[in-house]
């Protein structure tokens, strides 16, 4: 498979008076797998809409590889896309779905049904190939869909939040069999969702959109220990915000100096930016500094939301067995458990 | 749940039936009885049948008549399925008026709209007998309009299109392999509807001078009411069969029992 990089430049689309893509720069490598994450009318799935050729750019460039492709209509692209919604055609078969593409480039028929045939096993659906798509499931028909979208061996795979209409377990096993699939085809994939547990766990990079703009784009690990930017570090993974007092580039929480990253000020009322699995919660203390609400038991480890006099809630990811003897309504001390901070304005 | 599924005898729908019944059996099964009636020798007899399939005019006539409504049919799928089709993707808010003025043939006099339908078509149609199928397209608009438009807004047309043209397909095939499949019932439907209009239209073609299938038969009954009424039974039981045999002969796809 002769798959090749994606790269948007300076892409702008309007519609009405809400910028969706503000001057967009973006760039998917060879064989890689890049989601685009974000909360709903960020612009992620227009991003992908005008490199599918279904939504045109006011204005920048779309590339594949060395070409532009910014006016090439959508059926010129090359391009598998996966739809949210169901999007199987009604009047064929599983297989004559998943060949469609291929009838498209006039495969003569024997290649088309052999192709169809085998795509169709590596999702998993080796026996539904005469199925209509009314006796085939939902995770069965996103299936098929991926299998259509791959079936032609495009450039470039599109993925529009393809596992978002399904059930929480299927949603599990499907996004690590597209990403199983992914790796072993080696198809240069755009995947965007508004789910972050998906986008981390299969993605090689993530970019976090906000109001048309791309706030980071990097590897899960970067873009949850090191965010870029507050919109980035709250909308990724769940975080504390705490109020403080920063001077001289520290804050003090619950006793501690930490100092103070990336602020934009030096002084005055901020909120410091602490991860759950950064707090510790002790029973045993003198210096009771908040009362447990609530201790959700998860396994391994447990979530213990407490909340300080002032009436902040606090999220505390700890090891069950550490946890053991916090019961909701008994007073607590909160430790942070790291030296550096992010800030944002109080 | 098979029980449930049992149509239960309801006895208000059993009366409507009837009623309808007895509105649609009725006439036709009285002329048939009519036009077997062969008053000279008394009793009964295909007298008048006979007579019929001898007339020369008779397989000329409905043959024009069979070939226009093709036409007919042609020009209503071939206009109307993009049209309503792109009404519906583009959201233009053309569509609300284009919904109203596709009803408007019902409401204008034939009359008013023979004259001034004939002269807006280019003149070298309107010296044919080829501008009564745009005609009756016109005529067979908000019956055919209404039908396509139902079956567009039960399909996610959206979705299925851009799956469409994401594989690769154009627009012409993306309306021809995907839409028109996933529409099918509709589009038999217009069909039906376009084909039976256009066959059985007699006052636009009366008043613009032209000889079809029901324009003969009335030319027929001055002066042999009963032979016009046998040609009347054979034109409504030769579509009927040949419609019949053309569903059978169809293969039968499941594409219905949509989740």
């Amino acid at each position: 498979m002769s798959s090749k990089n994606l790269k948007l430049a300076n892409v702008t689309k309007r519609f009405g008076n809400v910028t969706a893509l503000d001057n967009f720069d973006f760039e998917v490598g060879v064989g890689e797998l890049v989601a685009l994450l974000g909360p709903s009318g960020c612009g992620k799935t227009t991003a992908l809409r005008v490199v599918a050729g279904l939504e045109n750019q006011d204005s920048g460039q779309v590339y594949v590889g060395d070409n532009d492709i910014s006016s090439t209509p959508a059926h010129k692209r090359n391009m598998g896309m996966v739809f949210q919604a169901y999007s199987l055609f009604p009047n064929l078969t599983a297989e004559e779905n998943v060949s469609f593409g291929l009838q498209m480039r006039k495969v003569n028929k024997d290649v088309r049904i052999k192709k169809a045939q085998t795509l169709l096993e590596l999702v998993g659906l080796p026996t539904h190939g005469k199925r209509f798509t009314h006796q085939l499931s939902g995770g069965q028909q996103q299936r098929v869909a991926l299998a259509r979208a791959l079936a032609f061996e495009p450039e470039i795979l599109l993925l529009d939040e393809p596992l978002s209409a399904l059930d929480a377990q299927v949603r599990v096993n499907l996004r690590e069999e597209i990403r199983r699939l992914q790796i072993s085809l080696g198809t240069t994939t755009l995947f965007v969702t508004h789910d972050q547990e998906e986008a981390m766990a299969i993605s090689d990079r993530v970019g976090v959109m906000n109001n048309g703009v791309l706030e980071q784009i990097d590897t899960p690990d970067v873009l949850y220990n090191q965010p870029a930017t507050n919109f980035v570090a709250s909308f990724v993974g769940v975080m504390n915000k705490i109020p403080s007092e920063l001077t001289d580039g520290h804050v003090e929480v619950f006793g501690k100096r930490l100092k103070a990253i990336k602020s934009e000020q030096s002084a005055g009322k901020v909120h410091a930016l602490i991860r759950p699995e950064s707090i510790k919660v002790k029973a045993n203390s003198t210096n009771l500094n908040a009362k447990v609400l609530t201790r959700s038991f998860l396994g391994a480890s447990s979530n213990i939301v407490c909340q300080l006099p002032d009436g902040t809630i606090v999220q505390s990811l700890m090891t069950s067995s550490g946890s053991g003897d916090l019961h909701p309504g008994s007073s607590v001390e909160l430790e942070v458990a790291t030296s550096e901070v992010l800030v944002t304005n109080g | 749940m098979a029980e449930a599924l049992k149509p239960k005898l309801q006895i208000p729908l059993v009366i409507t039936l009837t009623i309808l019944g007895f509105f649609v059996f009725v006439p036709m099964i009285s002329a048939f009885e009519y036009s077997i009636r062969t008053p000279l020798e008394g009793g009964y007899g295909w007298t008048h049948y006979l007579w019929a399939i001898k007339e020369e005019d008779f397989l000329h006539y409905i043959i024009r008549s069979a070939w226009l409504a093709f036409l007919t049919v042609l020009i209503t799928l071939l206009i109307l399925v993009p049209t309503i089709t792109w009404l519906h993707l583009s959201q233009s808010p053309l569509r609300v008026f284009i919904d109203g003025i596709s009803l408007l043939p019902l409401v204008i006099p034939v009359v008013a709209f023979a004259v001034g339908a004939q002269i807006s078509l280019p003149e070298f149609v309107q010296s044919t007998v080829l501008e009564l199928p745009f005609l009756y397209f016109i005529l067979a608009l908000p019956y055919a309009y209404r039908s396509l438009d139902i079956g567009l807004s039960a399909i996610p047309l959206k979705t299925l299109t851009e799956a469409a043209r994401s594989a690769g397909a154009n627009p012409f095939r993306t309306i021809n392999s995907v839409i028109v499949p996933a529409i099918r019932g509709s589009v038999m439907a217009t069909v039906a509807i376009t084909f039976a209009l256009s066959l059985g239209e007699y006052t636009l073609t009366v008043l613009l001078h032209w000889d079809t299938f029901p324009t003969w038969v009335t030319y027929v009954a001055q002066d042999n009411i009963l032979g016009a009424i046998a040609i009347s039974m054979m034109s409504l039981i030769i579509p009927f069969l040949i419609l019949t045999g053309l569903t059978l002969a169809l293969p039968e796809r499941s594409n219905q029992g949509r989740k």
